[in-house]
């Protein structure tokens, strides 16, 4: 069995908001200096969810591919830590301000270029856009099923039973293979790369493909290809107020904190 | 003249040669066979540096070995142990003499025979006293540490059965001679001569006792000589007699608890995960090991109700050693794994790494590297951990430092914000760095130690800049998690950080920076000159570079760090620092200066908490209220949580606060600048 794991590269998610800064001009943001890429977290829950499906089902081969501009190789890296068998780089100046549209056919074509797959696992969403479409458009160009929100996977023969997260519980649906599943978060805690792992994986060599090497369609790609616009960006910002309920007696105070918060429709 | 008498009414006594002799034999074998068990682990570096290594024993042996250092922190154990070790040492001597004596024919006599005759008889009763004690404390005390077996008890009754026939061949001896010839001489042999026949074989004829004292003294040299086989073939602990010394030897002369570098490039196993996994030191210490249980009465996980012990440890490593050393009667199948067997897991990850045990074992026993090294194997090649070190070492590997979720809170260089502070990106040509570490940087009750820490080094006029958001984790966590890859990436990045730099001087504010810094670093190349702020400090007051004015009006007491004192001696400086300032009392804790007990954060235990017994850092509270300080003074960034967490959880009835020194000296000097 061969899966392909899709990881992107993002800015650390835990930062809070009011540590970035927006460039008016571009309408880009800009993390703070110094700050760590990451792995986006469902990605790396993907990652897991494959390294799981790998224990139970040996002889599979996992390959991570990423894509996206500076040393987003760090992430590859770590999938094959973790332990991934293969890595791969998408990296374009081209594929560069792609939208979800672009990014999956990019994706489908390097895709495409590896050859055989199985199975096709995406976070449900990068954690820094939240969009939450590459996978689902993915399936589409490749004329595949896809089956989002997963929390696990189990492989039986040609087909796969999978446990999609429901607000008040989960789902299981089968799906033949191949086919693209989008992880969620309810996967459970990442593991932690293996001092083996990591020794192995620093020793791979994780090749760099260009849109001419997967063929890409320069029509389908970068900004002048996108659906969408980025018309305005913003830092939301939350104020606060504090008010201090002053009364006489502590019953007297209760009665007025307990109106106020009527009043601001809290209760 | 008076004389010794050798072999005195004894015949055919080359059977005597025969029989230590076999013995001698057992003894080599012995000897044969443990040094082909210890040969089962790895190789170590302690075979190296043979010259310093013999000068340090000898150095040391004085007070370790023949004065009982480590021994005699506990009276009552300690003087027991003092008894029969120089009873025997004397009567072994005095057998040395005889046969020196006897066959280089070099008289033994007039008033130094009888001065001799004394001592030897004194030596046995010592011994006698030893054993008494020992039985009393192991079978009528019954404390908690011991655990008793068979060899306990026919070891200490051997040792008395061989004393006891002793003095009753004498007496049977003076019996038949000197009681009758010349009684003044017999007055020096005290004990002997309760068991002439005035006495206890009263009535008997001459040639009774020629007969009796016959038999007895063949039985005597039959049951010195097979006590000895005993111990050379059984694994009793009278083994230790050769054993511990060797360990002794061998000890650790570095850094206290630092776990031995591992290769990256060539290991091929990390960590330990079996019995061959071990250096040949580390099984040594096993073997070394009585069982005595001084480790387990100073250790905060057991005293807190977790599973560790470092007596059962180091015990239970050993009888796995023995196991696998012989394995026609312990099949490799049958034996249970290591880690998760012979072992628990989760006694590997209660130790706080606090080192009390180590600096209670009186043969030198290492308990934490073992540890490490387990952890090692756990994290590294089974990559089994308690979720929130695997959190911890996350973050690590993602954000640089150890704190979960911190960033949510605050950035590395948050706390700097308008103090106009230097950082080296800006300008290099500073004395020292100031090493501000990860707790002290995030947190925000230690970064109010920061805030205090700068305002006395700028009110001092120190020259020194921080590295602010660029200052990454020192990788000490990482290190006592056993996930030492992580801790030789930090490692190997801060040192060339650092040099680039061309940083000489740090001062650190963190315990476990500073021991990481000052005695870790040099085995990767990274030598830097390296303070703890309450060095520093101290240094700075006597230069009269501070001035402390305030009264704080107080009684406080001193929280030794771990990692500050036991691992690095440095016990007076907070001390100084305290004792100078104005109307600060200081009452020391039951428990204190090397004797310290943990406020449980050390070893990782500062982002995981094992929800089994009661929590360290609540036994340690206890003992700071029972001085009734109202401030309980620390030096570092975790003790400083821990104790200001359970002071917080208890419903107190005194006024009690955890105060860093730095904020001491802040307060002190405040309204006077």
């Amino acid at each position: 069995m061969h899966i392909i794991v899709c990881v992107k590269q993002i800015p650390d998610p835990e930062v809070p908001p009011a540590k970035f800064k927006i460039d008016p001009d571009t309408k880009k943001v800009m993390p703070p200096p110094g700050l760590p890429p990451v792995i986006s977290v469902f990605d790396e829950r993907a990652v897991e969810l494959a390294c799981r499906i790998k224990e139970k089902n040996p002889g599979t081969k996992i390959t991570a591919i990423t894509m996206g501009p500076g040393k987003v190789s760090d992430v590859v890296k770590h999938a094959l830590a973790m332990g991934a068998d293969e890595g791969i780089v998408l990296q374009d100046k081209a594929f560069e301000d792609s939208d979800s549209f672009g990014n999956a056919h990019i994706l489908a074509k390097a895709i495409q270029k590896i050859g055989s797959y199985d199975l096709i696992l995406c976070g449900r969403q990068a954690a820094d856009w939240d969009i939450g479409q590459t996978g689902s458009i993915l399936a589409e160009t490749l004329g595949i099923p896809v089956v989002t929100v997963a929390k696990d996977i189990e492989v039986a023969g040609d087909k796969i039973k999978v446990s999609r997260v429901m607000e008040d519980g989960y789902e299981v649906v089968e799906a033949p293979l191949p086919c693209v599943v989008t992880v969620s978060n309810e996967v459970g805690l990442p593991r932690l790369p293996s001092g083996m792992g990591i020794i192995q994986a620093a020793r791979k060599q994780v090749p760099a493909w260009t849109a001419a090497d997967i063929g890409a369609d320069p029509a389908k790609i970068g900004p002048a290809a996108a659906h969408s616009e980025i018309t305005s960006l913003f830092i939301p910002t939350r104020d606060t107020t504090c008010e201090v309920i002053t009364a006489d007696t502590l019953a007297e105070a209760a009665v007025k904190l307990a109106l106020k918060l009527r009043e601001t429709k809290v209760v | 003249m008076a004389h010794r008498e050798i072999f005195w009414n004894i015949s055919h006594e080359y059977i005597m040669y025969v029989l230590s002799f076999i013995a001698v034999v057992f003894v080599a074998y012995a000897i044969y066979r443990h040094y082909k068990m210890w040969r089962m682990g790895k190789g170590d570096e302690r075979s190296k540096n043979m010259g310093s290594r013999v000068w340090a024993f000898v150095k040391t042996g004085f007070a370790d070995g023949l004065g009982h250092r480590r021994f005699l922190r506990e009276p009552y154990p300690g003087i027991m142990h003092l008894l029969i070790f120089w009873g025997c040492v004397i009567l072994l001597l005095a057998a040395a003499v005889d046969a020196i004596t006897h066959y280089l024919v070099i008289p033994l006599e007039g008033s130094t025979y009888l001065w001799f005759s004394l001592v030897v008889d004194i030596a046995g009763i010592l011994v006698l006293i030893g054993v008494i004690l020992a039985i009393t404390r192991r079978y009528i005390q019954k404390p908690e540490r011991l655990n008793t077996f068979l060899d306990d008890g026919v070891i200490l009754s051997l040792i008395a059965i061989v004393i006891i026939t002793g003095y009753m061949i004498e007496g049977l001896r003076l019996a038949a001679t000197e009681v009758n010839t010349n009684p003044d001489w017999a007055l020096w042999s005290p004990v002997g001569l309760v068991f002439t026949k005035k006495t206890l074989f009263g009535g008997l004829s001459h040639d009774t006792i020629l007969t009796l004292h016959s038999v007895l003294w063949w039985f005597h040299a039959v049951l010195v000589n097979g006590t000895i086989i005993y111990v050379a073939l059984s694994y009793s602990k009278l083994q230790h007699i050769v054993i511990s010394p060797l360990n002794a030897f061998f000890r650790n002369l570095g850094p206290v608890g630092a776990p031995a570098p591992i290769d990256m490039e060539t290991a091929e196993v990390l960590g330990v995960g079996e019995i061959k996994d071990f250096t040949w030191k580390q099984l040594l210490d096993g073997d070394a090991c009585t069982n005595c249980g001084r480790c387990q009465d100073v250790c905060p996980a057991w005293a807190s109700g977790k599973p560790l012990s470092p007596r059962k440890l180091t015990q239970d490593i050993k009888t796995q050693w023995q196991k696998v050393a012989n394995p026609k009667s312990n099949p490799p199948e049958s034996l249970p794994p290591l880690i998760g067997g012979a072992i628990a897991e989760d006694e590997i990850w209660a130790c706080t790494t606090c080192a009390a045990c180590q600096q209670a074992c009186p043969v030198f026993i290492e308990h934490i590297v073992k540890i490490i090294d387990m952890r090692r194997n756990l994290t590294m090649m089974q990559s089994k951990m308690p979720e929130n070190i695997q959190l911890m070492l996350r973050n690590m590997q993602t954000r640089g430092h150890p704190w979960v979720g911190a960033q949510t809170l605050r950035l590395r260089g948050d706390w700097t914000s308008g103090l106009g502070l230097n950082t080296l990106a800006e300008d290099s040509n500073v004395d020292m760095l100031l090493w501000v570490g990860c707790t002290a940087a995030l947190s925000d009750r230690n970064v109010e130690v920061t805030l205090a820490l700068v305002r006395v080094l700028k009110a001092a006029g120190v020259s020194f800049g921080i590295l602010g958001e660029d200052e990454p984790c020192c990788g000490d966590p990482a290190r006592r998690a056993g996930y030492e890859i992580q801790f030789q990436t930090s490692v190997e990045q801060n040192i060339a950080l650092l040099q680039g730099y061309n940083v000489k001087n740090i001062v650190a504010t963190c315990p476990h920076c500073y021991n990481t810094f000052k005695n870790e670093y040099p085995k990767f190349g990274g030598s830097f000159n390296v303070v703890h702020h309450t060095q520093l400090i101290a240094d700075l007051l006597k230069q009269d570079k501070i001035k402390l004015t305030c009264d704080l009006r107080s009684l406080a007491t001193y929280h030794d760090p771990c990692y500050l004192g036991r691992y690095n001696s440095i016990y007076s400086e907070p001390r100084n620092i305290l004792h100078a300032i104005p109307q600060l009392k200081l009452k020391e804790m039951e428990r204190s200066h090397s004797k310290s007990f943990c406020c449980g954060g050390g070893g990782t235990h500062m982002w995981f908490e094992q929800q089994i017994g009661t929590k360290v850092n609540d036994i340690r509270t206890d003992e700071a209220l029972k001085t009734n300080a109202e401030i309980v003074a620390t030096a570092c960034p975790y003790c400083l949580l821990m104790l200001e967490e359970a002071i917080q959880g208890k419903d107190l009835q005194q006024p009690l606060k955890a105060k860093d020194i730095a904020e001491l000296v802040d307060q002190a000097m405040e309204k006077s600048a």
